[in-house]
């Protein structure tokens, strides 16, 4: 009788319906997270048998200087990334909050890159900057200017993927403030306006609370993305020139599947990861007290 | 009831399906027959431009069985890139294939595994004829002074010129005896800033494509990559900072391409467009370049009467053990595959370098370069390879120092001395590590 209805009850096939999923995600999310905090106290290839070394992988990394110098690489791009990224987006998006002929079009435009592939946009900047015979280098080279190395160059490798990042990820901040900003009441906007406020003023003191939810939203997403920068470091510049675009990601990715040192790798893993979680909870913890929550 | 019963069947399918196997063994059946599986990474075709190796290789296959009724061998296509990971998997779960194709750098990993044949003494017997293989494929075969694969593959790294440029600017093309100053003064000649062309290109990107290049010139200039004993760097020798001096010099002449994407095919592109004077690179290459007239010769010397030696990255044929019947036919068709007569059919068919010297005394091999122009020089340039690199698990660790390390001296981020004692310090604290 009992058995009967725990098999009848909703817990269970609920449960029961959610299990497939729940399943891949503690095969591919949460068996991973476990097993690289036991790589990290370990030397391992990934191949011959492991051995336990305690901490000895964490103390290695006081004394990296590639992995000081990727760590540096990492919070320059994070903290110029973030601001241009949000920045841009919220003034696009203010742009494109109105009525203007053909705004459906620079809607879907700015979009566009969001879905590019990763690698299809890497291929179109290495020609467009390439220093020899890329257009941007013509084009400057017009008005006098350059040419500069860009991708190739040890100064401007750094800055030149933020501008290509920033380019590829913008339009993801202009469709959530464009939604943001769809959703700021009329009300308040015309009370402010009876009231006499002037642009600017219902810019600071009305606009720009109401969009606090999804500035934090914006500037917390695009802090974890941009500490896990990989994709366009591994395809155009290989942490190069010489070490000039080493961030985390790509050291620990060329630690453990091309040089056999897993273990180690796995360590810088998880400081990358604990990093990112106190950085996500103090970005947390500011938002509570900064941002105005309209309901 | 009844609605658990459903999701626990989705469930339970799901699972299921998850934790299939994969069968495809090779088994010794009744009546003495030998089933072996080959592990190889040749497509088949579609396209038939790409198929040719994988049609070499199944018509030597079904030459061998004819001999050899009671030897069957499956051919299973894994993609050489994923050949290690796949042979690791396979091993722990007793699945090994009897032969497996492995890249050179692989086997000091390989090497660790105890399913591994160690041919040591059977490579010995005379009718093996291991000495008839190039002195570098044999060291990348060779781990820990146990010889762990058969040569599979072979290639090596010579320099491709553009006649056209060459003749433009009155220079006489390379001969077999010159030097890295004749090249460095052709590359300046050659080289025009404003019309974007220069001498060479050499690959800038910091990756084994950088470092391989330079060991060749390291051990020209009379160097090597590491102590005898494989415990130290012995790179940032006289010798190493003489072969990057060089290529610092010729950068700072405006006469080297930095390629900082050799994989994108930039430097292809641009020599088949007459932009280059001089590649440096192996016989794949050759058929990237259909619009330019163009010559191919042995690397430079440092001093008149040098040994013009070149670096080659050869891969293997593993055998694993599955019981010595399977073992002994494996080596049965080893021996069959690589006799100097299927080389050189091999060689017609694709191209490939024939892996044995004594191929290239072979009344057919003259045909070899008829049909593949300048492919008979990279066969010839086998006679250069003279040293191997370090069969070492922490080799790619090293390679990556090193790698960096040129990159910034090619910069000019520092002197040739500062950046390979950089990478030596480096380098030094990897090997002092064991596996």
């Amino acid at each position: 009788m009992r058995i009967r209805r725990i098999l009848e009850s909703d817990h269970l096939s609920g449960w029961a319906f959610a299990f497939p999923a729940v399943f891949l995600i503690f095969v591919f999310g949460i068996v991973p997270v476990i097993w690289s905090a036991l790589l990290s106290f370990q030397k391992t290839n990934l191949l011959s048998v492991p051995r336990w070394i305690g901490t000895a992988n964490y103390q290695a990394l006081a004394s990296d200087p590639l992995f000081k110098q990727s760590a540096e690489h990492s919070l320059v791009y994070a903290a110029l990334f973030v601001p241009l990224s949000v920045a841009g987006g919220l003034f696009t998006a203010i742009a494109l909050n109105r009525r203007i002929r053909g705004v459906r079009f620079y809607r879907t435009a700015v979009f566009v890159p969001v879905i590019l592939s990763t690698i299809a946009t890497a291929i179109m900047f290495l020609w467009l900057l390439d220093p020899n015979f890329g257009l941007v280098n013509f084009l400057l080279g017009r008005v006098g200017l350059g040419p500069y190395g860009f991708f190739d160059s040890a100064t401007g490798a750094l800055y030149s993927i933020v501008g290509m990042t920033v380019w590829g990820w913008i339009g993801f901040d202009v469709i959530i403030y464009l939604a943001a900003l769809q959703g700021i009441p009329p009300a308040l906007v015309e009370a402010a306006e009876i009231d006499g406020a002037r642009t600017w003023g219902m810019f600071r003191n009305i606009t720009l609370p109401l969009l606090g939810p999804a500035t934090l939203f914006l500037v917390v997403w695009s802090s974890i993305n941009a500490l896990q920068l990989f994709d366009e470091v591994y395809f155009i510049t290989k942490g190069g020139p010489g070490t000039a675009t080493y961030v985390v990601v790509y050291y620990l990715f060329s630690l453990a599947f091309q040089q056999g040192v897993a273990g180690y790798a796995a360590a810088i893993a998880y400081v990358l990861l604990i990093a990112t979680l106190s950085l996500t909870l103090v970005q947390l913890w500011a938002g509570k007290r900064l941002v105005y929550y309209a309901s | 009831m009844k609605r658990f019963g459903l999701a626990a069947v989705v469930a339970l399918a799901m699972v299921v399906a998850a934790c299939g196997s994969s069968g495809g063994t090779g088994s010794t059946g009744p009546n003495g027959v030998v089933n072996l599986v080959l592990w190889m990474g040749y497509t088949p075709p579609p396209p038939p431009s790409l198929g040719a190796e994988f049609e070499s290789l199944k018509s030597l296959v079904a030459k061998f069985t004819k001999l050899h009724p009671k030897i069957h061998i499956t051919m299973e296509y894994v993609n050489n890139d994923d050949a290690l990971q796949k042979v690791t998997v396979a091993l722990q779960g007793g699945e090994q294939p009897d032969i497996s194709y492995q890249y050179g750098t692989n086997m000091p990993q390989v090497a660790q595994a105890s399913q591994v044949v160690n041919l040591t003494q059977i490579v010995k017997q005379p009718r093996y004829g291991w000495s008839d293989f190039v002195p570098g494929e044999r060291d990348v075969a060779t781990v820990g002074g146990k010889v762990l694969g058969i040569p599979a593959l072979v290639d090596n790294l010579a320099v491709v010129y553009n006649k056209t440029l060459f003749a433009q600017h009155h220079l006489a093309p390379p001969g077999p005896d010159w030097t890295w100053s004749q090249l460095a003064a052709d590359a300046k000649a050659i080289s025009d800033p404003a019309k974007k062309i220069f001498g060479l290109t050499f690959p800038a990107d910091g990756s084994e494509t950088t470092v391989w290049e330079y060991e060749a010139m390291l051990w020209e200039a009379g160097g090597s990559i590491v102590t005898p004993n494989d415990s130290k760097a012995a790179f940032d020798s006289p010798a190493g900072v003489r072969a990057l001096t060089q290529l610092q010099q010729m950068q700072q002449a405006h006469s080297l391409y930095l390629d900082f994407h050799p994989d994108a095919g930039t430097s292809e592109s641009l020599f088949n467009s007459g932009k280059l004077g001089m590649i440096i690179t192996g016989p794949w290459d050759l058929s990237a370049f259909p619009d330019v007239h163009y010559g191919v010769q042995i690397m430079p010397s440092f001093d008149p009467g040098g040994s013009h030696q070149t670096i080659s990255g050869p891969d293997n044929w593993v055998v694993f053990n599955n019981g010595p019947a399977r073992v002994s036919a494996s080596l049965e068709f080893l021996r069959f595959l690589t006799s100097p007569q299927n080389l050189l059919t091999n060689a017609m068919a694709t191209s490939d370098l024939p892996t044995r010297e004594s191929v290239q005394k072979l009344p057919g091999f003259s045909q070899f370069n008829k049909k593949y122009p300048g492919a008979g020089l990279f066969a010839t340039n086998l006679r250069n390879v003279l040293q191997a690199r370090p069969q070492i698990s922490q080799y790619p660790r090293v390679s990556a120092a090193l790698g960096r390390e040129i990159v910034a001296a090619l910069l000019g981020q520092a002197t040739p001395q500062a950046a390979l004692s950089s990478a030596a310090q480096q380098a030094n604290g990897y090997l002092a590590v064991t596996g």
